[in-house]
Formats: structure tokens, C-alpha cells, sequence
């Protein structure tokens, strides 16, 4: 796999607090990584190591391969959870800051932005100060500023918080087309409905280490199990007296009927064709909802 | 990273110039301080003009020798002022001739009467009746002129010759010369104090007012939290540095305005123009001014990263009270030494007051415009201030580092410590 970001046993304890336990996973170039888990559970620490803004006790953080240093680290367009903006400056200039200090041209950044603004429709606030503008606007500003200096990868921590569904769809749309461009984006999240539909691959962070980590195919693929959702002719009971199959839960107007290891679908289809008819008959795919709760609790069992 | 740090000062400097704060304290500093200036020397020739000043002589015998005396003095000295005397006749009742010359002096014909009691020069004493009873110059010839001719007849009456008399009771004056550098005198009123004075307030009002809007950016980045979206680029200590030096360069730029100001007002004819006729201001040494600049520098860089430190720890001002008023004790220090300084510039004890790195900005300085400072204290007062400077520099940018980050807890003295020893 070619990692944009690979991140190798990386530990931070502030006094007896554990914030991040050896630490490791990477992220394939062109992806949308999503960094899950609970509050708490090392997310924002994890990546304010990455970006070199606090220092790990140990561990390494290889970007393009090599280790992110204070240069290096520019080419990242990061937007932090603890965010703002310069209240008393103008829209464009603020821009024009952030592009400046990220080593583009005063010029050049300052039309870069202004075809942002154009963009977001936000153009007619250019010369307003910050403060004149709702959240929404603000925060549409601070992913531009983001993404001025035309970032191969993007850290974005948190970046629908606080936002109204129109601009989290706006927002969502700019990510897919980054996306699609070919920009890589880490979304550290808790809201799970937009890593569903957002990200490709996921690293589950619980109490500080990471409990589950992969592409999302793979990781719904193992929860889901050999588990099918099936409507036919046979209730509950009738199901669960067929052979291989260990347990049967409905699901809204299905049953859903999870077999045991050796257990085959071709099997299963067979037997049900036999005793009637079969409506439905598909593979069960655990939302993320499911899947976050049930590793976090597996997580907290053990 | 000059760039990125050039850029971090180019918007600290923008930011704090276009606020109204620092437009109102560029006009307003300039005014004050020129009403600290011309108000003196203008004092100093308010008695300035022509005075008529109408006597009662009950003696009969005193009005030309003490109007001769007033002449003779006031011919010898480059006194911008006259006084001219007029006799009035006692007429056949004092009181009543007292009354009338009253009223002519509220009328303003006058602008006093002296009564000369008829018992000189043995007993009374003369009296000076006016509405402007401050006119002190006026009164102090007076009074001195008066008193000369008193003490003449008295020493005539005990057999002296007339001549002895004026020759032994002649007057010797003190003139107060300030020496040069190249061993020059000039003639000096109190202008240098003056000037002394103003300029240290200057160096102390505004390392405080700077010092305290490096804390207040500190704390706005805090609080407005882009602090972290800064320094994902630009590393903290480049941010502080940027922001002090942006600050500074804010300071730098008002003392241009006002040293340009001083210099329109300063300009040949500009005060006589403005109506304030011949007033001698207190002429700058170009050299002193070149020392203000860089005692101001050097005392902004240290106080400034001080109060970095101060905003960074803290999320709010209020917090934050009790460690910025332990910042500002030792620059209000000087202040209460200011005086120790003034009246001995060469003490050993000013001298080692100068040389600590938190009073030299001020006391350096105010020693500067007091007295021949040699070279070696000034290089040494230098060397200190800049090994200071860069020693708390690098202390507090640890304590920023970890500083600007923290949230809600309010660190205390031994956190601060701890922040430095781990980051």
C-alpha cells in the first residue's frame, strides 16, 4: 500500500494520563480516512502530533515516507478542532494571511482566494472584517484558508461541528471533489454518518489505542459476519431449525440469519428455496453505528 | 521562516495600526507633552509685558529711589519685562485715596498699588494690593527693589556714604550654566529636568502600553482560538517573535509621528505663529534621541516577551491581573527612583540601579540626560539588557509553547515553572 502518512507507535502521557498509546497505522495516498472514537479517546492529540504542534514521547510519523519535520509539515492543509479567526480583519486579507504563512505569493494567494470566495458565493464579504460573518461563513473561511496552498493531504479535525445541513452538504461536496482530484483526507469524527459516507478507509481509536483499523469494506465485511438478510416463506422458528444456522434476529421486515463458520449461503439459499418462496436474500452490512459500539464495547471488556 | 515571520509582523503591525487607540495616542501624547514643554518656558515669561503699578508713598521720600532701583535692575538683566511706576498723591485722606486707586486697578488702569507706609524705613511694611497676586516675577523685583532701598536708607541713616551704600549693597545674582559635553555652558532654567522627565515617562508609558498589547494579542489568539491554525505553519516561538517585533515596529512608527510633529513645532517661527511668542524651547541632542529609540527597543523586547508569557499562561485578562502586575513592578520602580537619580546621576548607587537590565531603559536614560555617562557603563548597560532579553526570551517561549494551548485551569507560578522544565 502506498501510505501518504504512516504513523509508527506514537505515545503521549501528560503526568499519569495516558492520551495516546503506542499508536500505529497509515494512511493510503488518495484515500478518505476517517479517525473515529470516542471524546477522550486521543483523536485531536493524535493529530496535533502529526502536525508537530505538541511533541510525542516516542514514535515516529513518516510523511511521503520520510519524517514530518517543520518544513515538511506545510504541505499538509490542516484545519485544528480548536479553530477561529482573527475577528478584526478583513475576509480576503485574513485569507491572504493564511496562504502567506503557508509560503505562497501575497498575489497569487490573494487571488486564489478570491476565486474561493467566488465559489462559496462569499465574494461580496471579501472587505468585511471577520466578525461581520455568521459561524457558517467563518467556518467556510477557515477551510479555505485550509485549503489555499492546494494541500496533497488534508487534516481535518472535526469539520462539520457546528454546521447547518446546507453547509455540511456544501462542505461534503468540496471533500468528494478534492477526493475525486486525488487529495488525500484524514476526518477526524465522531459523527458517523459522514464518515459512512465520506470515508474509504477507518482507524477506530479507543482509550487511547487503536481498536480497529482498515478499509471500511473490509472492516463491515468482517463485522457483518456470515450473517444474510432474508424474507421468505419461513418465520423465525422454521429458520432457526435449519442446518449451520446459528442465531435469527429480525430487522425491520427481515430476519436477519447469521450461520456459523463453515456455514455456506449457497447452502442456506438452497434449503430456503426448497420450503418456499424467497423474497429477499442479501449479505448483511452493519452500518458503522453498529460496528463503533459493538468494538468499543468488545474494546471495553477486555 | 522570514518570510512566515516577516508576514506575522506585517499583520501585527497592520492589526494595531489602523485601531483608533493608536491614532488617539499618537495626538494626544504630542499635546501633552508639548503642554509639559511650553507651559514651563511660557510660565517663565508670563510676567513678560509692561506692568504699571501705581504707589502710594506715605513717606514722601521713597517713590524715586525705589523707582530707580527698578530701572537699574530690570536695565541690567535681559528681563522681558518693564514695570512702570506712577505716584499718586496720598491726598488729604488715605483711606479714601486708597479706595480710589482700588477701583482704578479693578478697572484695570493699574495693575497694582504698592503702599509705602510713612513709617519706613524704621517699621511697617510696604504692601501690594492686585487681582493677579502670581504675577511672581513682578513681585519679586518689587519686593528685592523695596527692600535694596530700605536697607540703603538705614545704612545712609547710620552715617554711610550714599555711594559706600550702593556699592556694598550691589546684588549678586546665580546664574545656573549646564555643562557641556565639550565643555560648553549653557544657559539652563530647568528645561533639562523637564526634558529628563518627560522622556523617561515616555520610555515607561510606552513600554507598558506595548508590553501589555503583546498580552492582549497572546490572549485574543487564545481566546478567538486561531492560535493553533497559526502555528500548524509557523512555529510558536517565530509567532511571538513576529508579534512582538510587529508591536514594536508599531511603537517605532509613533515615535517617528511625534518626532515629526516636534519637529514642525519646533521649526523656527512656528511658535511665535501659534501666538506664544518668544518661548525657548529645550533644544534635543540628536545623540540622546538616538538612545531614547534604543533604550525603548531593548525595554519593549524584554517587557514585551515578559507579557507574552503573561497572555499566553492565562485565557483572560482578569486571569491574568495578578502576574501582569508583577510584570509591572519593575518598570514602576524607576519611577520611585527618579528623584534618588536626579540628585545624584553619579552615585554608586545609581549607577548600579542603572545597570539592572529592568530599570536600565528608564534610569540609563534619565542618567544619559543628567550627566556625562561614560562609554563602559552604557556598552555594559547594553551587554546586560540583550543577555536578559535573550535569556527570558527563551524562558518564556517554553512557557508560550505550552501556554497558548491550555485551556480553562489557571496555572499557577509553579505550573509556569513546570511548563518550562518540560517543554
Amino acid at each position: 500500500m502506498d501510505a501518504i502518512l504512516d504513523i509508527q507507535h506514537l505515545s503521549k502521557r501528560y503526568g499519569d494520563h495516558v492520551a495516546v498509546d503506542d499508536l500505529s497505522f497509515s494512511v493510503p495516498r488518495g484515500s478518505v480516512f476517517g479517525l473515529l472514537g470516542p471524546n477522550g479517546a486521543g483523536k485531536t492529540t493524535t493529530i496535533r502530533m502529526i502536525m508537530r504542534i505538541i511533541a510525542s514521547d516516542s514514535g515516529i510519523v513518516l510523511l511521503d515516507g520520510e519524517p514530518v519535520d517543520d518544513d515538511r509539515r506545510r504541505i499538509i492543509g490542516y484545519l485544528p478542532e480548536e479553530r477561529g479567526l482573527y475577528k478584526k480583519m478583513k475576509v480576503l486579507e485574513h485569507l491572504v494571511y493564511l496562504g502567506t504563512i503557508r509560503g505562497i505569493r501575497p498575489g497569487e494567494a490573494k487571488k486564489r482566494a478570491a476565486a474561493w470566495l467566488e465559489r462559496f458565493e462569499l465574494d461580496e464579504w471579501a472587505t468585511n472584517k471577520v466578525e461581520d460573518l455568521s459561524k457558517g461563513m467563518q467556518q467556510k473561511i477557515q477551510l479555505i484558508g485550509t485549503i489555499l496552498h492546494r494541500p496533497p493531504l488534508l487534516i481535518l479535525d472535526e469539520p462539520f461541528s457546528g454546521l447547518d445541513p446546507i453547509n455540511t452538504r456544501q462542505i461534503k461536496d468540496l471533500l468528494l471533489n478534492m477526493a475525486a482530484e486525488g487529495v488525500t483526507i484524514v476526518l477526524s469524527t465522531h459523527m458517523l454518518p459522514q464518515v459512512d459516507e465520506l470515508c474509504t478507509s477507518i482507524c477506530l481509536i479507543n482509550r487511547a489505542r487503536p481498536i480497529l483499523f482498515g478499509s471500511l469494506d473490509e472492516i463491515r465485511a468482517d463485522y457483518g459476519g456470515n450473517t444474510w438478510r432474508v424474507r421468505s416463506d419461513l418465520d423465525e422458528a422454521g429458520l432457526r431449525a435449519l442446518p449451520g444456522v446459528t442465531s435469527v434476529h429480525p430487522l425491520r421486515d427481515e430476519l436477519l440469519v447469521e450461520l456459523d463458520g463453515g456455514g455456506s449461503s449457497h447452502d442456506l439459499l438452497r434449503a430456503l428455496i426448497d420450503r418456499g418462496n424467497v423474497e429477499t436474500f442479501t449479505r448483511f452490512i452493519p452500518d458503522l453505528e453498529n460496528i463503533f459500539i459493538r468494538a468499543v464495547e468488545e474494546d471495553r471488556a477486555c | 521562516m522570514l518570510n512566515r515571520i516577516f508576514a506575522v509582523i506585517r499583520r501585527e503591525y497592520l492589526a494595531h495600526i489602523r485601531t483608533k487607540a493608536f491614532w488617539i495616542s499618537t495626538l494626544i501624547v504630542p499635546i501633552l507633552m508639548g503642554a509639559l514643554m511650553i507651559i514651563p518656558a511660557w510660565l517663565a515669561t508670563r510676567g513678560a509685558g509692561e506692568f504699571t503699578v501705581a504707589v502710594l508713598d506715605l513717606s514722601g521720600k521713597f517713590f524715586d529711589p525705589v523707582d530707580a532701583e527698578i530701572q537699574q535692575y530690570l536695565g541690567g538683566e535681559d528681563e522681558p519685562l518693564s514695570i512702570i511706576l506712577v505716584e499718586e498723591d496720598p491726598g488729604p485722606d488715605i483711606a479714601v485715596t486708597r479706595e480710589r486707586i482700588k477701583i482704578r486697578v479693578k478697572e484695570k488702569a493699574f495693575d497694582g498699588m504698592l503702599v509705602l507706609p510713612s513709617t519706613l524705613p524704621d517699621e511697617g511694611t510696604p504692601e501690594y494690593v492686585a487681582p493677579n497676586v502670581a504675577a511672581f516675577r513682578l513681585i519679586e523685583i518689587l519686593e528685592r527693589s523695596v527692600n535694596n532701598v530700605m536697607v540703603a536708607d538705614r545704612l545712609t541713616g547710620a552715617g554711610l556714604d550714599p555711594d559706600a551704600v550702593s556699592e556694598l549693597t550691589r546684588r549678586v545674582g546665580l546664574k545656573t550654566l549646564k555643562l557641556g559635553k565639550g565643555g560648553e555652558e549653557t544657559r539652563d532654567r530647568g528645561q533639562t529636568f523637564m526634558l529628563a522627565y518627560v522622556f523617561v515617562m515616555i520610555i515607561y508609558m510606552t513600554v507598558l502600553m506595548y508590553g501589555m498589547y503583546v498580552m492582549r494579542g497572546v490572549l485574543e489568539e487564545k481566546s478567538s482560538h486561531v492560535v493553533e491554525v497559526i502555528i500548524s505553519t509557523v512555529k510558536p516561538f517565530e509567532l511571538m517573535l513576529g508579534k512582538i517585533l510587529g508591536i514594536g515596529a508599531v511603537g517605532l512608527t509613533q515615535f517617528l509621528i511625534w518626532a515629526t510633529l516636534m519637529a514642525a513645532i519646533s521649526a523656527p517661527g512656528m511658535v511665535s505663529a501659534m501666538g506664544m511668542g518668544d518661548i525657548e524651547l529645550p533644544t534635543i541632542p540628536a545623540q540622546l534621541l538616538v538612545f531614547f529609540v534604543v533604550y525603548f527597543v531593548l525595554g519593549f523586547l524584554l517587557y514585551g516577551t515578559l507579557y507574552a508569557a503573561v497572555g499566553a499562561a492565562f485565557d483572560t485578562e482578569q486571569e491574568a491581573q495578578n502576574f501582569q502586575f508583577l510584570v509591572m513592578i519593575p518598570l514602576m520602580i524607576p519611577l520611585v527612583l527618579l528623584f534618588q537619580i536626579i540628585n545624584q546621576p553619579d552615585s554608586t548607587l545609581s549607577v548600579v540601579l542603572s545597570l539592572i537590565p529592568f530599570f536600565t531603559p528608564m534610569l540609563m536614560f534619565l542618567r544619559m540626560t543628567l550627566t556625562e555617562v561614560p562609554a563602559l557603563q552604557i556598552g555594559a548597560s547594553l551587554v546586560l539588557m540583550i543577555a536578559t532579553i535573550l535569556a527570558s526570551a527563551w524562558i518564556v517561549g517554553k512557557i508560550y509553547r505550552v501556554g497558548i494551548l491550555m485551556h480553562g485551569s489557571k496555572p499557577k507560578l509553579k505550573d509556569l515553572i513546570r511548563w518550562v522544565r518540560e517543554a
